[in-house]
């Protein structure tokens, strides 16, 4: 009995031991966290001082900063992108500035821009930016203090947000692609119209993030349905922009390197026509909202998990714009590695959401695969820094 | 009677019987096996089996071609990922059996210790690597070097914590009567230690290596996922299937695979070199 309990004394002891060690790192890496912070306050204090001495200099700084600050942080080795398929925009803006095509690998927080181990951090205007800028529930609370790079405004947007299926099966299911393309296309106008209410429907479908993150998600999402590359207001929902895809594809051929010849060539080769598909879309937008759907029960893969990023499919369900055609519609959550291309073209889900580039260079791989509409008009890429570090 | 005897030798027992015919039996069989499978492969009847295509599953020409094609990339990565699996390795072997060896002196807190240990071997990488990205972030200037060693950092912990284990059992499981006639010389530790405990621990060392050098590989793979520093065969695995490249995803599983049995072979190999008076 004594031993027992002198055993169980040890493991103790051990184990304190041990707790006491791995607190005493925590407390050191939040010792030196709160020193980050009162440099980061220090120097936003010096930027304030530098804006408070002139007006027509702090513009300037703006004017000049783009460049200045894109050279100076690949000079310094600390542009960051996930990697992944997400990289060729900002590889393009480095290869317009003559910088070597060199990035850092980011992780899916933005802890690396937080801690200036990465000074120019990738970020989605949907969803990063809002968590550097917000104060809410996981965000960094940054606020209108950092500095924000627009790959659209620096001319090398590339197309995000799609819906795609196979050739084969709109071949084979033209109605039904046409009744769900109505039908989401309704269901994007309307969630476009109305962002609030369609977070609050994302939010009950199961989000995978806060509310009040979910609400911003679905006004900037809006933004990027409804403005094309230039600025301008879209009201065509969906549109395939020849000049933007044109854009994306050309940026694509360039900074895409495929391993296998055959996929490299084919890739080159690709044209627009061989990658997507504009009479779908045609006929649904001249329809009047009657289909005779040859699969009633379709799926849609989504490129990430479910938020607000894809609102209009979960407002067209939410509203029974679905039903209304004929439609029965499961929408297939994504995420990490999901790779919507394969489970779109092994026929596990019926349509897609994917990036442009993600399905050229599928379909260059030997894929069949076709976009049928084009649901975000911009890029929603941009890069954010903090001035004081430049 | 006797011819009847003879001719059932001839038959049946005399390839039974004959060594040589033994031999190459071991080598011929898996050999066949392999081209056995080449074959369904290639032929498409694997393909059939797991309801797949020659899309994501490709054949193994098509995979042979495009590793001919990039041999210089893949030898790259590989070379990137090696380094990290086998200085992480070695790091972590050192590191695991000096701490087996203070848990065989020091036996009260030890038994306690090791249980601690073993509970890092089971900390799934996915959750250790991202960890080690963040405390390594200050090391130095240069991405590859600090996320190098954070990869190492990962792979050290996983064999550390193998290797303490397994060492531990070898360097206490002593055959009684040799601790006896330890004990009757009146043996000092220090002198039980170095010449009964550290031999004995020797085969359990190697029993320790073949879990911890593909393991070693496995995490230096899937670490390099959530390196800083875009290098290794993992990473590019991952690159190609996001962009639905399998056929070059393959070339780089492919290349997974023969390191893997390239490290084992050469494990095997010292093994038998090391192990030879145990036999």
């Amino acid at each position: 009995m004594r031993k027992k309990t002198q055993k169980w004394m040890r493991m103790l002891g051990v184990a304190a031991l041990t707790a006491g060690m791995l607190t005493g790192c925590g407390t050191k890496a939040a010792e030196s966290q709160g020193g980050g912070a009162a440099a980061d306050s220090a120097g936003s204090k010096t930027t304030g001082e530098s804006a408070a001495s002139g007006e027509s200099v702090a513009s300037q700084e703006t004017e000049l900063s783009s460049e200045a600050v894109i050279r100076a942080a690949a000079g310094d080795g600390k542009v960051g992108n996930w990697g992944l398929g997400n990289e060729y925009e900002v590889l393009a803006l480095l290869a317009k500035y003559d910088l070597p095509v060199e990035y850092l690998s980011q992780d899916f927080t933005m802890d690396g821009f937080d801690d200036d181990s990465i000074t120019l951090a990738s970020a989605m205007t949907y969803n990063e930016l809002g968590l550097v800028k917000n104060d809410y529930d996981g965000g960094y609370g940054y606020g209108d203090t950092i500095g924000i790079i627009d790959m659209n405004d620096e001319g090398v947007a590339m197309m995000e947000d799609n819906i795609f299926c196979t050739k084969a099966f709109a071949a084979e299911n033209p109605e039904t692609v046409k009744a769900f393309l109505y039908a989401s296309l309704k269901g994007w106008e309307y969630a476009v119209a109305n962002p609030q209410e369609a977070a609050k429907i994302c939010y009950e479908a199961g989000s995978s993030v806060s509310q009040e993150h979910q609400s911003y998600m679905a006004d900037e999402v809006a933004k990027l349905a409804s403005t094309d590359t230039k600025g301008n207001t879209v009201t065509d929902i969906g549109n395939m922009d020849d000049d933007a895809m044109q854009q994306t594809l050309d940026i694509a051929k360039q900074y895409v390197t495929l391993d296998d010849e055959a996929a490299n060539t084919a890739f080159q080769s690709l044209t627009l026509d061989d990658i997507r598909d504009k009479t779908f879309i045609e006929a649904a937008k001249s329809s009047d909202g009657t289909f005779k759907p040859e699969k009633t029960e379709v799926s849609i893969q989504l490129k990430w998990l479910p938020d607000a990023q894809f609102m209009g499919y979960y407002v067209a369900d939410a509203l029974g714009y679905y039903k209304e055609v004929g439609l029965t519609v499961n929408i297939v959550s994504g995420g990490g590695d999901i790779a919507e291309t394969t489970a779109v073209n092994n026929g596990t889900v019926d349509f897609g959401v994917t990036w442009e580039t993600n399905l050229a260079s599928a379909d260059a791989g030997g894929m069949d695969l076709v976009e049928i509409a084009q649901i975000f008009q911009r890029s929603g890429l941009v890069l954010v820094y903090k001035p004081e570090n430049f | 009677m006797a011819q009847k005897r003879k001719r059932k030798k001839r038959l049946y027992q005399r390839i039974r019987e004959n060594k040589r015919l033994q031999s190459a039996e071991t080598v011929v069989l898996p050999v066949m096996l392999g081209i056995a499978i080449f074959l369904l492969w290639q032929g498409g009847i694997v393909h059939q089996w797991f309801h797949t295509d020659v899309f994501t599953l490709p054949l193994p020409t098509k995979i042979g071609s495009i590793m001919g094609d990039n041999i210089d990339k893949i030898l790259e990565n590989t070379f990137s990922t090696v380094s990290v699996a086998f200085i992480g390795l070695a790091l972590g072997c050192i590191l695991g059996y000096l701490f087996a060896v203070l848990a065989a002196v020091f036996p009260r807190i030890g038994s306690g210790g090791l249980g601690i240990i073993g509970a890092f071997a089971s900390i799934p990488v996915v959750a250790l690597a991202p960890v080690m990205n963040n405390w390594t972030r200050d090391l130095s200037k240069e991405a590859s070097i600090r996320s190098m060693a954070s990869k190492i950092i990962v792979v050290m912990l996983i064999s550390a914590a193998n290797m303490s284990l397994n060492a531990y059992r070898g360097l206490t499981e002593v055959k009684p009567f040799s601790e006896d006639l330890m004990a009757i010389y009146t043996t000092k530790k220090r002198v039980v230690l170095w010449k009964l405990r550290i031999p004995n621990s020797l085969p359990y060392v190697f029993i320790a290596l073949k879990v911890a050098v593909p393991s070693s590989i496995m995490t230096a793979i899937v670490s390099e996922y959530f390196a800083e520093y875009i290098t290794g065969v993992g990473r590019q695995i991952r690159e190609n299937i996001v962009l639905a490249q399998y056929a070059t995803a393959w070339a780089y599983i492919a290349t997974a695979c023969i390191i893997g049995v390239a490290a084992y072979v050469l494990l095997m190999v010292i093994q038998g070199l090391t192990l030879r008076r145990y036999h």
